[in-house]
């Protein structure tokens, strides 16, 4: 075997008394895209900045091309043949230089002779079709050409490894998927070693192979398809009435119980599909379950058991209390007609939808498609220039304070005040509610069971744990008991039990307490936990339903998700395109097409592969996910104003 | 060493400068800004003192002494008061600044040849002003007495006038000023600000452009890729010695043409030494930008660390022999006071090599000092 791109051992990095990175092995084979998948702080990028020779470390060996990266001086020896994209959308590009400038100056920096960089840039902007904006300056791009960009900069030197740290984070699911296309074309012309991370897990399946990391650790290494079978179980989605019954029972059975919506999701593990409906039925007790679809976990099931098994908790001391479930059904939310302009731009335009009292609902679209700018209206921070927006029943152009106290808000930033310990920043907000003391003790008690932060009282909110300042910010937020909750993107770079169990508190609330939420999110798989959502799209409501309504809406017009493995996924793709199958997408080892006829393509396209010289190693039919809908809906859209203009 | 890449570093370096718009203005605005308010702002003459004064003789004497004040170009006369209560509110009110008291029988006191007191009140909220008001008003009084001997001499031995007055005052002082011949404190000030202002700017302006990069993650470029320390730091820093070297001629021509400051050295020595100047403290930024991660601890310490030496240090308020012996060791520790004998020497005593070698030896072993610690506390695989 030739020598391994990257070898890492026993890799640890401290910062301070903060442990980053702890004894961390994995090989890299050349040829190869390995992703590094885990959420913030898992120590993703300590290893990848050590691998580009950018960061000392403390111990172990990392090897690049053979070549020790243990100084200065070996570190150089390597550089040449690395490229490196650093975490942050766009920051290490120049805002003032134009595309063509920023890409030139990379090309000189890398010593690239003038021919070949001229010769380059038109190839690479040509492929990322940004060669039209040229002279456009890199501040004025959007999330996903400056992702683009940043690529062409990393690549204009033609290395032999790439490293890219987050590279999708920040970014639309519909340039995600653009950019994983133009990667993955890209790496098999030029035979390319890639080290990409994410802390996205539905983005693991991009990957040949991936390590899972969680708080300086790896905890498991291999194709997605061999780490998905090291835990073995069954996912079981079902719906079971009354929801807020069969839930708890179902988690005293099974800790990896989810609602999503009116749906449940349960992960049985270690049992087939017939003995996990078995035991679901069991601990339903007489609670009869409808709907029932049983298939292979996700890899985020997994990781989820994988640190169970390593005695991560997912259960929240809820305090129970003695609220009676609302039975309100009156409107908690309602837009209608929202409008907002920017000069001549229409921030939104007429965006109308409810949201009943107990309900979650989602609010979905890319950057700057205008979903901060409703909830700003719908706060009351902003004005709109026509239209009103009524928040429990009051119009949020005249409201008063009082009305404003009946509103939970939480921003992506966690508005938390970092020096301050727990217990201050809970009675700080107590404070500017008017909340009296034993109101205030009341709820911060509350806030503290709520959120499991018992034990960490008096440590200080910037140097708790993602998922646990998250939940702070989250307490911090319903301290004065609000009867609608708005959360502006909450769950960004938190790691998914800490996901998990911000979700569970959220349906808690939802169905126990009859808060109306209103939530935005760029994680799709998210967006299923929601009972309806709103997708947006430069500034208007272009589709308001369920999340399983949309789907089925999708499957209809588009037809049903097949993923094929093949040995060579990169022609396979072009055959299929060719073929007429224009929805064809890489995913690793795999491709994804849409088919209007499920089965018969089935049977039919591994032979028609075969033609090409493709071997098909299994062909079947996948649930479209909530991205799926996402990136159809938007990229028909966006096709549609491209023909208007 | 490969130009190739330095000069790719220096033009896109040169190009984020001049199209943002927080760097055009510090790099090509901000200092002549500077130059221009602090040479009209602050001045250091003391004239046009506004006075008034109380006269309760009213007799010739009295007017004669009062007029000696009118006519001076140190004071501005602002008319009699009827009495001293008068006197506390225009004081107080900041109308004068300065008021004489002339008691009953001044005139027929002087006339039988007795000593007559005259009360003089004067704004002491500036100590400096005070004293040098102080100066003036004795220097005018004594004058006056003067005048007054020799005329009752020359009246009473019967000698003539002028020979009255040599003898009353045997020494005569002829003083005439060196280098500043009316000493105009603009001309001392004007030089001094290039030395102050090429303090402030080159620091903040390189500590700023290069914590940027820091913040934003755009070093990482230069991290990972082939591009040697000395290249980059070469690369990185001379457009910013070039736009400081510009505005230090600019300051010089404002200070010549504007405020008419003779500049009496030799150019091309002063343009050496403003150009080593530059450097030292470009020099000065690149080490603070090594040792702060964010752009907002850059200005705080760039703005300690330039100021207080340029203003306290450097002989620009101040002469450095009044410094205590503590101060004078921090000045002679830090390159401004060394720049402030070079612009002092170039510009206002014609002297060049020969008197300022020294300075700019110094000035040169700074420059390599801070690029040498810039150096070398520069790593491209630094340990966070």
């Amino acid at each position: 075997m030739d020598t391994p791109a990257i070898r890492v051992e026993g890799f640890t990095k401290r910062y301070g008394k903060r442990v980053a990175a702890d004894g961390l092995s994995l090989t890299v084979q050349a040829g190869e895209i390995y992703g590094l998948v885990g959420a913030d702080g898992a120590g993703k990028s300590s290893l990848m900045k050590a691998v580009a020779g950018v960061l000392a470390f403390d111990a172990g060996t990392v090897e690049v091309f053979g070549t020790r990266v243990d100084s200065e001086r070996s570190a150089e020896q390597v550089k040449r043949r690395i490229g490196f994209l650093p975490q942050g959308l766009g920051l290490n590009l120049y805002p003032d230089l134009s595309i063509e400038e920023n890409v030139d100056f990379f090309g000189r920096l890398r010593g690239v002779p003038a021919a070949e960089l001229l010769e380059r840039k038109r190839q690479l902007l040509e492929m990322t079709r940004l060669d039209s904006f040229r002279a456009r300056p890199m501040r004025q791009l959007s999330g996903g050409m400056k992702q683009k960009l940043g690529l062409v900069c990393t690549l204009i030197h033609e290395p032999d490894l790439v490293i890219l740290d987050e590279p999708t984070t920040g970014v639309d699911p519909v340039s995600r998927r653009d950019f994983w296309a133009i990667l993955g074309k890209l790496l098999e012309e030029k035979g390319v070693t890639a080290l990409v991370s994410t802390a996205y897990l539905d983005e693991a399946d991009r990957f040949h192979r991936v390590s899972l990391f969680h708080e300086g650790k790896v905890m498991g290494e291999g194709t997605p398809a061999e780490l998905v079978a090291t835990v073995p179980g069954t996912l079981a989605l079902f719906r079971a009435e009354p929801q807020a019954e069969a839930l708890p029972r179902l988690k005293a059975a099974f800790p990896q119980t989810e609602a999503m919506g009116a749906w449940l999701r349960v992960f049985a593990e270690g049992l087939d599909a017939p003995r996990a409906r078995e035991a679901v039925d069991k601990a339903l007790a007489g609670i009869p379950p409808t709907d029932w679809f049983a298939r292979e976990p996700e890899l985020e099931d997994v990781f989820v058991a994988m640190l169970r098994q390593r005695g991560a908790k997912l259960e929240s001391a809820f305090p129970a209390d003695s609220r009676v479930p609302a039975a309100s059904t009156d409107l908690a939310i309602e837009a209608r007609g929202l409008t907002r302009l920017f000069g001549d731009f229409r921030a939104a335009d007429a965006v109308s939808f409810s949201v009943p009292q107990g309900e979650i609902f989602g609010l979905l679209g890319a950057n700057g498609a205008g979903k901060t700018t409703v909830i700003k209206m719908l706060t009351g921070i902003l004005k709109p220039s026509s239209g009103e927006g009524r928040v429990a029943g009051a119009d949020m152009r005249s409201a008063g304070l009082a009305i404003k106290e009946r509103i939970g808000y939480m921003s992506q930033a966690f508005s938390l005040y970092h020096d301050l310990s727990v217990i201050e920043n809970i009675r700080l907000y107590a404070g500017i509610y008017g909340l009296d003391g034993r109101q205030a003790q009341r709820r911060s008690d509350w806030v503290i069971g709520m959120a499991g932060l018992a034990g960490f009282e008096n440590d200080a909110a910037g140097r708790l744990p993602m998922g646990l300042r998250q939940r702070l910010a989250l307490g911090c937020a319903l301290v004065h008991e609000p009867r609608v909750l708005f959360l502006d993107e909450p769950t960004s770079g938190v790691d998914p039990i800490g996901r998990r169990m911000f979700w569970d508190i959220l349906f808690h609330l939802s169905r126990r307490e009859g808060v109306a939420i209103l939530v935005t999110t760029h994680y799709m798989s998210e967006a299923e936990h929601c009972d309806h959502l709103a997708l947006m799209y430069a500034g208007r409501v272009v589709a308001d339903a369920s999340p399983e309504a949309m789907k089925a809406e999708v499957s209809a017009e588009s037809g049903q998700l097949l993923e094929l493995r093949v040995d060579r996924p990169v022609p396979a793709q072009a055959a299929l395109r060719a073929a007429g199958f224009a929805s064809a997408t890489l995913h690793g080892r795999a491709v994804h097409l849409l088919s209007r006829d499920a089965a018969g393509d089935l049977a039919r396209l591994p032979g028609k592969l075969a033609e090409a010289g493709i071997t098909v190693q299994s062909a079947t039919l996948r649930p479209l996910s909530m991205e799926d809908v996402f990136v159809q809906r938007i990229t028909a859209l966006e096709a549609a104003d491209r023909k208007a203009s | 060493m490969k130009l190739q890449r330095i000069i790719a570093l220096a033009w896109k370096e040169w190009r984020e400068i001049v199209r943002d718009r927080l760097f055009f203005s510090l790099a090509f605005i901000v200092p002549t800004m500077l130059m221009l308010l602090f040479g009209f702002g602050l001045t250091l003459d003391v004239e046009n003192l506004p006075f008034a004064v109380v006269d309760h003789d009213r007799s010739a004497a009295s007017r004669d002494y009062t007029y000696r004040f009118i006519s001076s170009r140190y004071f501005d006369f602002k008319g009699q008061a009827s009495d001293e209560r008068q006197l506390d509110t225009l004081l107080a009110d900041n109308r004068i600044r300065l008021a004489l008291v002339i008691p009953p029988r001044f005139g027929e006191r002087l006339a039988r040849g007795e000593a007559a007191p005259v009360q003089v009140l004067i704004d002491g909220t500036f100590p400096m002003r005070a004293q040098t008001t102080q100066g003036y008003v004795a220097a005018i009084n004594s004058a006056v007495s003067l005048d007054n001997m020799a005329r009752a001499l020359s009246a009473g031995r019967g000698v003539p006038l002028v020979e009255a007055q040599a003898r009353v005052q045997p020494v005569k002082l002829e003083v005439r000023y060196l280098y500043n011949q009316s000493v105009k404190s603009i001309w001392s000030l004007a030089p001094k600000l290039i030395m102050l202002i090429m303090m402030l700017s080159p620091p903040f302006l390189t500590a700023l452009g290069v914590v940027r990069e820091k913040e934003s993650g755009s070093i990482f470029n230069i991290y990972s890729s082939t591009v040697s320390p000395g290249e980059f730091l070469i690369g990185k820093l001379a457009p910013y010695v070039a736009i400081s070297f510009t505005n230090g001629l600019i300051l010089w021509a404002l200070a010549v043409g504007l405020y008419g400051t003779p500049f009496k050295g030799d150019p091309a020595f002063f343009a050496l030494a403003l150009l080593l100047y530059v450097v030292c403290t470009t020099g000065l930024g690149l080490v603070i930008s090594m040792l702060v991660q964010t752009q907002v601890a850059a200005m705080i310490v760039a703005s300690i660390v330039s100021i207080i030496p340029a203003v306290l240090y450097s002989g620009m308020l101040l002469p450095l022999s009044s410094l205590a012996p503590g101060a004078s060791a921090i000045a002679h520790a830090l390159p401004p006071m060394y720049f402030t004998n070079i612009v002092v020497g170039s510009f206002l005593k014609g002297v060049g090599w020969q008197a300022l070698w020294a300075d700019m030896l110094v000035l040169a072993a700074y420059a390599t000092c801070l690029f040498g610690l810039g150096y070398l506390l520069f790593s491209k695989r630094p340990a966070s």
